[in-house]
């Protein structure tokens, strides 16, 4: 688990440690398992609604490039600091089997109703560099002193 | 299905069947509920990189077929003591599987009324896929 | 005809009604399995002893995570197991086509195994996108509160494109 970052030692700026993910059917298998979405857009080759799509391989499911995002906002709060909010759009599709590359940057530190806020661009990246998951969000950091 | 009684029972006597047919989204949602994610089962490259022809029904899946079979039958007053059964051949998704069962044996034991069955899966050309047996215990009518 | 598509003032009429609420489990079994679904291998989502050890209840849901709704057979979605509900909006929408659009959650608190949750959502918004071909986005805004403590852990917006 990365270290606890403070309120005090975030600059405006700042990248966050990126996070890379290469899913396999058997990773998008799992997530249907625990995000109960069974659409056979992400695991069967053969599923009909592929082609009026435009597919020829199998997608991997939105809100496993949310989930991404919200690992890396994870590790950027911290056990000691709180996630107040986070989203993102789903501009781009991504495909099974290629890497998503999870970037973010710091882009504002504020004080608000006794709480230390910092907020984050943070997006998903395909092996081409396309923001395919474009987000932000807002986090509570801890004070040292 | 109207609750079976033990005296309505005798050898010989075949239990309704249960035919099964496994969309790759019912294969999908067994990995979720029994946590076996093996990639032979929804994964057709991989399934062939181990010498398969494309993707199988998990053998625990037909297991739990057969017990659906059993239960169904047994009734809210019967109970399933025990069934098994061994994954002799290979079923595949998009394809029939018939569940069937046929009663062997029943005695009285313990106060208790036995019934003994053989049961199996079958494919569409009458192939026994997952040979085994069960005990249930049956309500009596009075 | 899907290419004749117009939002009507029936369907805008259905923004803001409320659904009948419906309950969302957090389960040790359930947290566990959707950190694995997403490959995260941290012990705050895994291990109960380690989650208490850094002041949780149990162990953390993972950030969009907010429990796996009640399954009954008949009522839920078999496929995208959300429950199809008494009350809330009805939209007869003609495009086959559906793709997630966007996902925004606001927490108020920490979500843990152990939690139950109830839910209600509402239609919050309704746009239509002419670019080639006709897209409907549609918004649900849900709001999650403690069974328990009745107070609101969090909120979730969440846009699906219909084409």
């Amino acid at each position: 688990m990365a270290e606890q970052n403070y309120f005090e030692d975030v600059q405006e700026g700042q990248q966050l440690p990126p996070i890379k993910i290469t899913p396999d059917k058997q990773q998008l298998v799992k997530f249907a398992a625990g995000s109960g979405d069974f659409n056979p857009l992400h695991f069967d080759e053969n599923f009909p609604m592929l082609k009026p799509m435009g597919l020829t391989e199998n997608i991997v499911h939105g809100r496993f490039k949310y989930a991404q995002v919200g690992r890396a906002v994870s590790a950027f709060a911290g056990y000691k600091g709180r996630v107040k909010k986070f989203g993102v759009s789903y501009r781009g599709m991504d495909l099974l089997n290629k890497e998503i590359t999870v970037n973010g940057v710091v882009t504002g530190k504020r004080q608000e109703g006794g709480e230390n806020l910092v907020d984050l661009d943070v997006w998903t990246e395909d092996p081409d560099g396309k923001k395919t998951t474009p987000g932000n969000a807002t986090v509570a950091l801890p004070s040292k002193g | 299905m109207a609750q079976v009684y033990f005296e309505d029972v005798k050898v010989g006597d075949e239990v309704p069947q249960l035919k099964k047919n496994c969309s790759t989204q019912q294969l999908v949602l067994w990995a979720a509920g029994s946590g076996d994610f093996y990639q032979i089962h929804y994964d057709k490259d991989f399934a062939q990189r181990t010498g398969l022809k494309g993707l199988i029904v998990h053998g625990a899946l037909k297991n739990a077929f057969l017990g659906q079979l059993l239960h169904d039958w047994a009734g809210e007053k019967g109970h399933v003591r025990k069934f098994g059964c061994a994954y002799r051949g290979m079923d595949e998704p998009d394809q029939d599987i018939l569940c069937r069962g046929v009663v062997t044996k029943t005695y009285q034991d313990g106060g208790k009324n036995y019934v003994e069955l053989d049961v199996w899966t079958e494919k569409p050309d009458g192939a026994k896929t997952s040979p085994g047996t069960a005990v249930v215990t049956l309500p009596s009518k009075n | 005809m899907a290419e004749e598509f117009q939002i009507t003032d029936e369907m805008r009429a259905q923004i803001g009604k409320e659904s009948e609420p419906w309950e969302y489990e957090v389960t040790t079994t359930s947290v566990r399995m959707y950190a694995r679904g997403i490959g995260s291998d941290d012990p705050i989502h895994y291990d109960v002893d380690f989650a208490k050890s850094q002041g949780f209840r149990s162990i953390v849901a993972p950030l969009g995570y907010i429990g796996t709704p009640v399954f009954l057979p008949g009522k839920n979605d078999p496929t995208f197991g959300f429950p199809r509900r008494e009350g809330g909006p009805r939209l007869n929408i003609p495009f086959r086509g559906l793709l997630d659009g966007g996902t925004e959650t606001e927490y108020f608190d920490v979500i843990c195994a152990g939690d139950t949750l109830v839910e209600t959502s509402h239609l919050a918004d309704l746009k239509l996108r002419e670019s080639g071909r006709p897209m409907l986005f549609v918004t649900n805004e849900a709001v999650y509160k403690n069974k328990e403590t009745g107070k609101v852990v969090a909120k979730q917006r969440l846009t699906s494109i219909h084409m």
